[in-house]
């Protein structure tokens, strides 16, 4: 028996760990931590699948993933925080504890769906599918359920992680350090995005309450 | 080097370079010298359709010449589009729109000759950055709304289409093996009944939703309707339009796996139902949408979520004849809106510059009295657009409805009302836009030149539509039989 399903098994519930968190959290600062431990086990979890896999390109994933997502992204999103002085809650669209019930429900329905249909995958590929298909659906409801433009930019933050560790854990996949760039550059996008559309100076508040308006407005 | 790799990279290529440089009107001339020399490309494609990766099949040919010659006539109209607008944005927002109309052709051909699910992403990925970018130029607390709804969807759509990519990786990978032969979509048709039926379902699921979303099909369309109304209109309109071919081709490949599985009882479900549903849906949804719009930008939008959602209506149909009409119809109304959206911006620019009220329909009212060669243009555009004959969307409704009646009967009649209410919703928007008495202060203008060319899409659609040329007849009906 070696190591191989236990570890990766082990690094991918801590990120699910973290992926849940993020719903049950209402600071920003605490989610952007958050984040970054997710962002850092990832790479961990890529550099593992790369040494059991002897897949060299999961090394330059892992290599990407730390100095971007688990570096970069962090320090750019806590300027952000302190730019716009957003240390306070975020609002929330439903209550916390019934977004977590759902966030339940959901891992539920990954594992559900995902387990009963790779019959005939390897156990590795499989258990390690439902739990990133569990993270992606998580960052999905964060993104639902916060009303704060950053907070839905770390909820997708953490469903791109999501489809990372899916990509990592596919048994040779190509191209897999390209798709992650490519998924990279979206993310800086979202995140450059909230700096240079500076929500803020039109709405006040980063808060996306406002974009009613066009509802408003006749179409 | 293929013809295909040269038609992607140049536009790709040339991007950054009017990103940093130049006036708008030496950007408008650029982007028009460049199309001149892609859409001659798009045709050579035909003769050197590149491998590996970049390999252009029968569907591929035909759309990207339909996308080389879209691209052209843009980057004409776009001229008369700069020099009306010049003043509205800054030379350096100039750049970018500039270098994003680029990215966009580019990416929309990458998606079509990719043969690479991987890569098609890759494509549709890139599409909606540039998509996104052009809609927040304006910098509008409206159009930075609808960019944020836009990349926020899009986001989503592009993360469930990624996940979808590589779940239909390992339902192929015990048959093809690990690497590249497993995301070649050449190599999943030829072993569709071989691969992991209830893996491959699952990855529809996702890629439904993830395409989809770029497909616009109810109830992921929210943001469309804002991205077209907001927008500089010939990059969010008329080039991110043709993205839409590109999502629903990639859904009607995917949807060839499935049904091919499940013929030869692979275990996969059959993908016509999801997607007749959602078409239909997207059909009735924008019948009733339709009539409560006053901005044009807006209406024509949800007129082309219409027709993503009739599209993809007769791939659910399936049967080679159901796929033709689908294709054909996807060709028409490329050909009609992109006409449509050039007429409007230049009616608009008439009236006095596009600011964010001018494409209400009570401001363009009675666009006759402004210019006659203009008015007739869109009110050709817009009657063609209700789908009467004698517009060609009829020859390929009519094709779909008459298969709909003989495979799945029971929803002719929803097809049938769905598509009379829109056109009637369309149909009653002809007279007052073109006819009725122009508002106070109107004076007539000269529509200038290039106004020609938006004719000849037309003159195109028509002859599509009830003369096609017989090499057109053989290949679409090919791709149609090996599709269904």
């Amino acid at each position: 028996m070696n190591f191989v399903y236990p570890l990766a098994h082990a690094l991918g519930g801590v990120m699910l760990l973290c992926a849940f968190s993020l719903l049950s959290q209402r600071r920003l600062a605490a989610m952007i931590s958050i984040y970054q431990i997710e962002a850092i086990v990832l790479t961990l979890a890529a550099f593992w699948q790369g040494f059991a896999q002897h897949a060299t390109e999961l090394y330059l994933t892992g290599v990407i993933t730390l100095v971007i997502k688990a570096v970069i992204a962090p320090i750019a999103l806590r300027r952000i925080v302190q730019r716009f002085a957003m240390i306070r809650a975020v609002e929330t669209a439903m209550p916390v504890g019934l977004s977590m019930i759902l966030g339940v429900g959901l891992i539920g329905v990954a594992v559900l769906v995902v387990l009963p249909t790779t019959m005939n995958s390897v156990t590795l590929t499989r258990e390690d599918l439902a739990i990133s298909l569990s993270i992606v659906l998580l960052g999905l409801l964060v993104m639902t359920t916060r009303r704060n433009a950053l907070s839905q930019v770390i909820g997708f933050l953490s469903t791109e992680n999501g489809l990372v560790l899916a990509a990592i854990g596919m048994p040779g996949m190509p191209f897999v350090a390209e798709l992650s760039v490519a998924l990279l550059v979206l993310v800086a996008f979202l995140v450059v995005g909230v700096f240079v559309f500076r929500v803020r100076e039109h709405f006040d508040t980063l808060d996306l309450t406002g974009i009613e308006e066009i509802e408003r407005r006749g179409r | 080097m293929s013809a295909a790799l040269l038609a992607v990279l140049i536009p790709l290529l040339a991007a950054p370079l009017l990103g940093f440089f130049g006036s708008p009107r030496a950007g408008a001339i650029a982007i028009l010298i460049l199309n001149c020399g892609v859409f001659p490309l798009t045709i050579a494609v035909a003769s050197s359709p590149g491998d590996g990766l970049l390999h252009a099949d029968g569907l591929g040919i035909i759309f990207g010449v339909l996308t080389g010659f879209v691209g052209l006539s843009t980057a004409i109209s776009n001229i008369a589009f700069v020099r009306g607008e010049a003043a509205r944005m800054s030379v350096r927002r100039w750049r970018v729109y500039h270098a994003m109309c680029l990215v966009m052709i580019g990416t929309t051909l990458l998606g079509l000759y990719a043969d690479n699910i991987g890569l098609l992403w890759v494509a549709v990925e890139g599409a909606t950055i540039s998509a996104t970018l052009g809609v927040s130029l304006p910098r509008t607390a409206s159009a930075l709304e609808a960019a944020w709804k836009y990349f926020v969807l899009g986001g989503v759509g592009i993360a469930l289409a990624l996940f979808g990519t590589m779940l239909t990786y390992l339902a192929a990978q015990p048959i093809l093996g690990p690497g590249l032969q497993a995301m070649s979509f050449a190599a999943l048709a030829g072993n569709a009944a071989h691969l992991d039926g209830s893996l491959m379902t699952l990855a529809f699921v996702f890629l439904l939703f993830g395409y989809g979303t770029k497909a616009a099909l109810v109830p992921l369309h929210g943001w469309l309707p804002d991205a077209y109304a907001e927008g500089p209109v010939p990059l969010t309109a008329t080039l991110s339009g043709l993205m839409l071919n590109v999502a629903l081709i990639a859904l009607l490949r995917f949807r060839h796996l499935l049904e091919a599985n499940f013929a030869a009882s692979g275990g996969a479900m059959r993908p016509g139902p999801f997607l007749f549903s959602l078409g239909l849906a997207s059909l009735f949804l924008t019948a009733f949408s339709l009539w409560r719009r006053r901005d044009a930008r807006r209406f024509f939008g949800f007129s082309s979520i219409e027709h993503s959602g009739i599209a993809v209506f007769a791939f659910g149909i399936g049967g080679a004849a159901a796929i033709f009409g689908g294709l054909l119809h996807m060709i028409l109304h490329t050909l009609i809106k992109s006409a449509l959206f050039q007429a409007l911006t230049r009616g608009a620019a008439m009236r006095g510059g596009a600011g964010p009220d001018n494409y209400g329909f009570s401001h363009l009212r009675g666009m006759m009295t402004t210019s006659k060669p203009l008015g007739w243009l869109l009110a050709f555009c817009v009657f063609a657009l209700a789908g009467l004959p004698p517009s060609g969307l009829f020859c390929s409704e009519f094709l779909i409805i008459s298969q709909t009646i003989q495979l799945v009967p029971v929803l002719s009649l929803p097809l049938g009302i769905g598509l009379l209410i829109c056109a009637i919703a369309i149909i009653r928007q002809v007279g007052p836009l073109v006819f009725a008495p122009a508002p106070k202060g109107t004076e007539a203008a000269i529509a200038g030149r290039g106004i020609g060319f938006t004719y000849l899409h037309l003159i195109l659609m028509l002859v599509v539509a009830f003369a096609m040329p017989a090499f057109l007849v053989t290949a679409l009906s090919g791709i149609a039989t090996a599709l269904q």
